[in-house]
């Protein structure tokens, strides 16, 4: 009889089995990334992704970083990012966010753990990526990974085929997104020395910039100022006056600072007579 | 002295009996070894966040060593009645308890040997580099807060009636230590009164975060100033001396009978 009853329990387990599957099938179909980790932690893992990026930036500060406890700077970017969108030799650092020592306890423990800023440097900024590819790998749609990501790897550990591919990788999963474009042409711009391309990836960006802007999605101002940056530079190491003019005209409108943008257009136009 | 050495040694033939370490190092080694072979973005020089895993395992892995077979040193003699020959021996309470507090640490302290030596072989594998002095203040502080935590478990064991409550209630209060002791003084500055016990509670607990010493590592911070290490080695030592005597004034009193 047990025999039996046993039997029956294995036939339905495998009928519910044959009858389960294809909608599993369905579920993995419909989900965008398809990976296990999504299957596994759903929108959980976009916490662990902001967790991994903070983690990276600890590591950037060589684990002078703030917890919880400490009076840490509450909004803004990461100096991960901010180091991204500045030029080289920047060198601007917050006051340190331990303060002075409430006790002796404090004073003396201060011995045992980094009490100095510092940044990664010489190459060693390397030791950033695990986390963010590990961030890029439970938070597909968070940008600012993949940028700040390429960001390193192509300005000073020489990869430009590793942040192409990590962008790449950005604009399968985020389609939409200017900063990753803006990225990608750089890397074009800068280290494959192809200009060509470079502007036509920015004007893709500029299109999608500008897509985002007249559906009222608040696209970030200072990247669309970074595009047509970066189209300037590359109107005048060509000597393009018909492409700078227009350009320079769409950079004023954002600029901060107007009067030295409208000085270009003067020289430009001066040029144009000529 | 001798019947101290002589439990101290009962307790090490214990511990390497045990599959306990053996497990902890092997899911160590492994994790680590597995993690080492990942590549990310083609840079074998990556190094950090190995270093990073393999500390935390080894501290997560220590802990669990040292309150599993301290918390269940005495109720183990107590069950098997083993108690009453060793105490008529005689062998004093005193010696009883200095007895199982050297057994676990001295177990402890060989088990950190094996731990930071793989950690050392790991780390020079990409680095290059025996940072020594690093090394012997990152394992003799481990090995001096294990010393406190032994010595709480110790006192534990002697206050709570079963080994398995007495382990949980002490992880729970080592995590807190670690995790949040150093920062009660910040969470002091509320006014009134609870502010105040706040701060005394502050003073009172052992500082457990100075041992840690993780991060020092894993960032190439270098070695800690040898007065701090001196002073931070000094007050653990005190600290498990303190806890230590706390367990024997409870013990002598203690009716044994089951």
């Amino acid at each position: 009889m047990i025999r039996l009853v046993l039997l029956l329990v294995f036939v339905c387990c495998f009928s519910l089995a044959t009858v389960l599957q294809p909608h599993f099938d369905l579920g993995h179909r419909q989900d965008k990334s398809g990976s296990v980790l999504a299957a596994l932690m759903g929108d959980s893992r976009r916490m662990f992704a902001n967790q991994f990026f903070a983690k990276a930036d600890a590591y950037f500060h060589k684990g002078f970083y703030p917890t919880i406890f400490d009076n840490a700077k509450k909004e803004g970017p990461s100096h991960l990012s901010e180091e991204a969108h500045e030029a080289p030799g920047h060198d601007e650092h917050e006051e340190g966010f331990l303060g002075p020592p409430h006790d002796w306890i404090e004073r003396f423990g201060r011995n045992f753990f980094p009490t100095v800023h510092t940044h990664l440097q010489g190459g060693n900024q390397r030791e950033i990526l695990p986390w963010l590819q590990l961030s890029a790998d439970l938070d597909p749609n968070r940008i600012e990974t993949y940028v700040v990501a390429a960001y390193w790897l192509r300005t000073q550990l020489n990869k430009p085929k590793e942040a192409e591919a990590f962008l790449r990788q950005g604009l399968r999963a985020n389609p939409d997104s200017y900063e990753i474009l803006l990225e990608l042409g750089r890397v074009y711009y800068y280290n494959n020395k192809n200009p060509s391309v470079a502007r036509n990836i920015w004007e893709i960006a500029l299109q999608k910039w500008r897509k985002q802007d007249e559906s009222k999605g608040k696209p970030d101002v200072r990247i669309y100022e970074e595009i047509l940056g970066e189209m300037v530079r590359d109107d005048q190491q060509t000597g393009d006056l018909q492409k700078l003019l227009p350009d320079l005209e769409a950079l004023k409108l954002v600029s901060p600072n107007k009067e030295s943008v409208q000085k270009y257009i003067d020289d430009a136009k001066a040029k144009m007579a000529h | 002295m001798n019947n101290v050495m002589a439990l101290s040694g009962v307790v090490i033939i214990e511990m390497y009996r045990r599959k306990d370490f053996y497990v902890l190092f092997v899911m160590t080694a492994l994790i680590t070894l597995i993690l080492g072979s990942m590549r990310f973005f083609d840079d074998d020089m990556i190094v950090r966040y190995l270093k990073e895993v393999c500390l935390l395992l080894i501290w997560i892995s220590s802990l669990v060593i040292a309150i599993s077979t301290t918390a269940r040193q005495i109720p183990a003699e107590r069950e098997s009645r083993t108690i009453f020959p060793l105490l008529a021996k005689p062998v004093s309470r005193a010696q009883l308890i200095a007895g199982k507090f050297f057994g676990c640490w001295l177990a402890c302290g060989l088990a950190l040997i094996v731990f930071y030596l793989f950690f050392g072989v790991i780390t020079a594998s990409r680095e290059h580099a025996w940072p020594m002095a690093s090394y012997f203040q990152a394992i003799s502080m481990h090995w001096i807060a294990l010393g406190i935590v032994i010595a709480l478990v110790l006192f534990g064991s002697v206050v709570f009636t079963a080994p398995s409550s007495n382990a949980t209630i002490c992880f729970i209060i080592v995590i807190g230590l670690m995790f949040v002791g150093g920062h009660l003084n910040k969470m002091a500055l509320v006014p009134g009164m609870s502010g105040k016990i706040i701060y005394a509670i502050y003073y009172m607990i052992p500082h457990l975060e100075w041992y840690d010493l993780r991060d020092r590592i894993i960032h190439d911070w270098g070695r800690v100033p040898w007065g701090a290490w001196a002073g931070a080695i000094l007050y653990g030592i005190l600290y498990s001396g303190f806890l230590l005597g706390a367990a024997w004034a409870v013990f002598r009193r203690k009716t044994l009978t089951v």
